[in-house]
């Protein structure tokens, strides 16, 4: 029975599907890509195996520093461990215009495996395009490899890829100091490792005892020198492994169930639909029922889905989930069900926001504080009021605006309470058109 | 081979103590006692590494690059700034050569203003604006990535290219008052500085550092093709005296840089001519100076924000300025066309004379409107109108 309701209700959950594909995007092309590789050989499908926690790596440096040689270095020492397939240079750097030059501009997704990870890897094209990626979810770095060259050493640009890192959340990186064969005195590799670890401590990473490996990505990619070849890029990845921590994964994050829809069930109680975003939630299980003005707290007396009753649902199980005690009219699409004191409700947060350009179907024109589009994160719809942060006097300009395109942090304060937390993500949409899509960075005010 | 010991260079940080490195923990205590001693009695390399570190910290040139200058000049630190200085010229040519036919898409557009048609008077009261001549510039300076385009280096240099152009942009008479800058020229020009924070002077370096070496300076510190794509000047300081009804005034907007008002990755940079008869009596007056400053942000502001091509266009596109609601203004006049809102505001500030004979108001004559990386034939068209 529930499952017919389910089925009605395509529409409605294309809102939270296309977020959540948004978020899994970067593993979606990693699917698409080893399918398509493997569909040639073999007419069907590789399976993606799960075996490994999955991690989204990026690499950052300047333009001639040897990003591009790094992945392609890296893939061909794995795939000699038979954890990757090589990715030569000129399918790394895949936009046709680019790679006669040698420059990556569009971001283009590698992966390899180590004996304990999975990797997804991008090479990070430039400030902007990297925050655009990483609000409407395209590109995301877990963690990320700075890469210096040993011939320059750090330039005054590495300190707007720390700040890039800095702001997109990345708390730990490992560097690569590159071309390390073309300097001969071992006292200017020290100081590139000391200027670096100095660099990295200004911008509160841990200076101390980031890992550095030196090497040359060229000797690993050409298949000589293995002392700074083939072996720093093993050293390397095993810095990576060791040293950047894993986001934790979506079943082992508390339980959220997003509610879709609600019914009552004659006989049985009321019914709440939705996606279980993470976690896993147990027949009989305490959860409390999040924003919209409520917080509720009851027990699931019963989880079903496909006409069937089960013990257990967890992330992206499309489930209904009976309730104990609840009347219908407590609850509505847009609140959360989740474990209790996971999550809390908030008012007012600081949002990056990215505001589509006019060819991307979004404004045409710039908007001004105080601009109130409707904001609809997971299944929720709730008219927000943004405004401009204080500036680092503490002033606000009020005459500020925000064009199509722009990439801007903002004070969003909601009509309504909800569930949300840092990390949140949501779209901004206007007259039925969306017209930005953005990340809670921080919670100013909870319900 | 790589994980030789960190001798006095790494303690001269207090940051820096054990490393990651495996081979550390002994290396440390082994030369516990060397690395004490090198203070005093430092073998030439070391001395060389701690002066090639200082030689960065004052120049943000290369490792490679530093450690040359020093080679070259036995160690010396003052000779190794003015080897550099030497060099710059060559190897800024060279990597020039290098990095050539690589494409700069990013980088700023900036805006040097030097004076906006306000100047204080002698006659009056200090602090009281009367009207005066104009002087400002725009340019675009391009690189590869935006990294580099968000740096201070980067960001110092374009303000003082832009500064330059303003400082030495010539009153000529000609049918438009935006005057393109010959980029040949702009490129020969001795490099003017932007005055460091407000009341500074103005920098002039030595008359050997022209608009071209210091884009090659920042080109070999950064390791980017940097290119100057575009300037141009609006300079006028005769009509005033022989029209005393009218004001010429200039404003500009740049969107997209947090925290520096004078650059950003678009750009405009608008002249408008106030003329009445009361002009005299009304300039001076604050009130009427906060409204003229909050239309002038407003225009500005809206020739960016819309894709404002020019200023009037009968057929009633909305990339005429004039034909736009006018929506950067705050309050009432923001409901109305960019046209009517002129003509009102214009009525409310009095500029419109009492004798049906004489004319006033305020109107917007010409802009530039730029985007880094636009097509420069796509480059936004400033129509000129006679006043």
């Amino acid at each position: 029975m529930i499952h017919n309701l389910l089925s009605c209700q395509a529409v409605g959950r294309a809102l939270s599907a296309s977020k959540s594909s948004l978020v899994h995007s970067s593993r979606a092309s990693l699917w698409k890509q080893s399918a398509a590789a493997s569909f040639a050989r073999r007419g069907y499908a590789e399976v993606f195996k799960r075996d490994k926690p999955h991690m989204n790596i990026g690499t950052i440096g300047h333009v001639d520093h040897g990003k591009t040689t790094l992945t392609a270095a890296i893939t061909k020492v794995l795939a000699d461990a038979g954890g990757a397939k090589f990715t030569d240079y000129s399918q790394i750097d895949r936009a046709p215009e680019e790679k006669a030059r040698g420059i990556t501009i569009n971001s283009s997704h590698v992966e390899y495996e180590t004996s304990t990870r999975h990797y997804g890897h991008i090479d990070c094209p430039g400030h902007a395009d990297y925050i655009k990626n990483m609000i409407t979810g395209a590109a995301q770095m877990d963690g990320a490899i700075i890469v210096v060259s040993a011939t320059d050493g750090q330039m005054p640009q590495t300190r707007e890829h720390l700040l890039l890192a800095r702001q997109v959340g990345i708390k730990r990186l490992v560097v690569f100091i590159n071309k390390v064969d073309q300097i001969s005195d071992p006292e200017m590799l020290e100081l590139v490792d000391m200027e670096i670890r100095d660099l990295l401590s200004t911008y509160s990473f841990d200076g101390e005892n980031t890992p550095i490996v030196m090497g040359s990505a060229l000797a690993a990619l050409e298949a000589r020198d293995p002392e700074i070849g083939k072996n720093k890029i093993l050293e390397l990845v095993q810095a990576c492994d060791d040293w950047l921590e894993l986001p934790a994964r979506d079943l082992e994050k508390p339980f959220l169930l997003a509610i879709e829809d609600v019914f009552s069930i004659s006989g049985r109680g009321t019914v709440a639909t939705g996606r279980v975003e993470r976690g896993v939630a147990l027949k009989g299980a305490e959860v409390e029922i999040i924003g919209l003005g409520s917080t509720l707290k009851t027990t699931v007396t019963g989880i079903e889905m496909f006409h069937k009753e089960l013990d257990r649902a967890e992330a992206g199980d499309n489930m209904g989930c009976l309730l104990r005690g609840v009347r219908r009219e407590q609850l509505r699409r847009g609140q959360v069900i989740v474990a209790p004191g996971s999550i809390k409700a908030v008012k007012k947060v600081l949002a990056q926001i990215y505001v589509l350009t006019k060819d991307e179907g979004g404004r045409y024109h710039p908007f001004t504080s105080n601009y109130r589009p409707q904001m609809f994160l997971r299944t929720a719809d709730i008219t927000v009021a943004l405004t401009f942060p204080p500036d680092a006097d503490g002033k606000i300009d009020e005459e500020r605006m925000v064009m199509p395109g722009d990439n801007v942090e903002m004070v969003a304060e909601l009509v309504h309470d909800v569930a949300a937390e840092i990390g949140s993500r949501f779209t901004l949409r206007e007259g039925g058109k969306t017209i930005g899509t953005g990340i809670i960075t921080k919670i100013i005010e909870n319900a | 081979m790589f994980s030789l010991p960190r001798t006095f260079c790494r303690r001269s940080l207090p940051s820096s103590s054990s490393s990651s490195s495996s081979s550390t923990t002994t290396t440390t205590l082994t030369h516990a006692s060397s690395s004490l001693r090198l203070y005093s009695t430092p073998k030439a390399g070391s001395s060389t590494i701690k002066l090639v570190a200082e030689l960065r910290k004052r120049t943000e040139v290369s490792i490679t690059k530093a450690k040359e200058a020093l080679t070259a000049s036995n160690n010396d630190i003052d000779a190794a700034l003015d080897w550099l200085q030497k060099d710059l010229v060559a190897s800024g040519a060279k990597k020039a050569l290098k990095l050539e036919g690589r494409a700069t898409k990013q980088g700023v557009v900036a805006v040097a203003m030097l004076s906006n048609g306000t100047s204080a008077s002698a006659s009056l009261p200090s602090g009281k604006a009367v009207g005066g001549g104009v002087r400002a510039a725009m340019i675009e300076l391009n690189c590869e990535t935006d990294f580099v385009a968000r740096n201070s280096l980067f960001a110092r240099l374009a303000a003082d290219i832009a500064h330059t152009a303003a400082f030495l942009g010539d009153d000529v008479r000609s049918d438009s008052f935006f005057r393109p800058w010959t980029l040949d020229t702009l490129y020969e020009a001795p490099l003017i500085s932007a005055p460091e924070g407000p009341g500074a002077l103005p920098g002039m370096g030595s008359p050997d550092v022209t608009v071209r070496s210091s884009i090659q300076d920042a080109l070999v510190k950064l390791g980017e093709k940097i290119q100057l794509r575009r300037a141009t000047a609006v300079v006028e300081n005769s009509l005033m005296a022989k029209q005393p009804d009218l004001n010429l005034r200039m404003t500009a907007y740049m969107h997209g840089a947090e925290g520096n008002p004078t650059q950003g990755r678009i750009g405009a940079l608008a002249l408008l001519a106030l003329k009445s008869p009361r002009l005299k009596q009304l300039l001076p007056e604050e009130s009427f100076q906060k409204e003229l400053g909050k239309l002038e942000r407003s225009l500005a502001r809206q020739i960016v924000g819309m894709e404002t091509r020019s200023v009037k266009d009968e057929a009633g596109g909305e990339t005429a300025l004039y034909n736009q609601p006018f929506i950067m203004y705050p309050g009432e006049l923001g409901q109305s066309t960019v046209r009517d809102a002129l003509t009102k505001w214009s009525e409310n500030q009095g500029l419109m004379p009492e004798d049906e004979d004489d004319t006033g108001g305020v109107e917007v004559l010409q802009f530039a409107r730029w985007t880094v990386g636009e097509g420069l034939e796509e480059e936004a068209q400033a129509q000129a109108e006679q006043v």
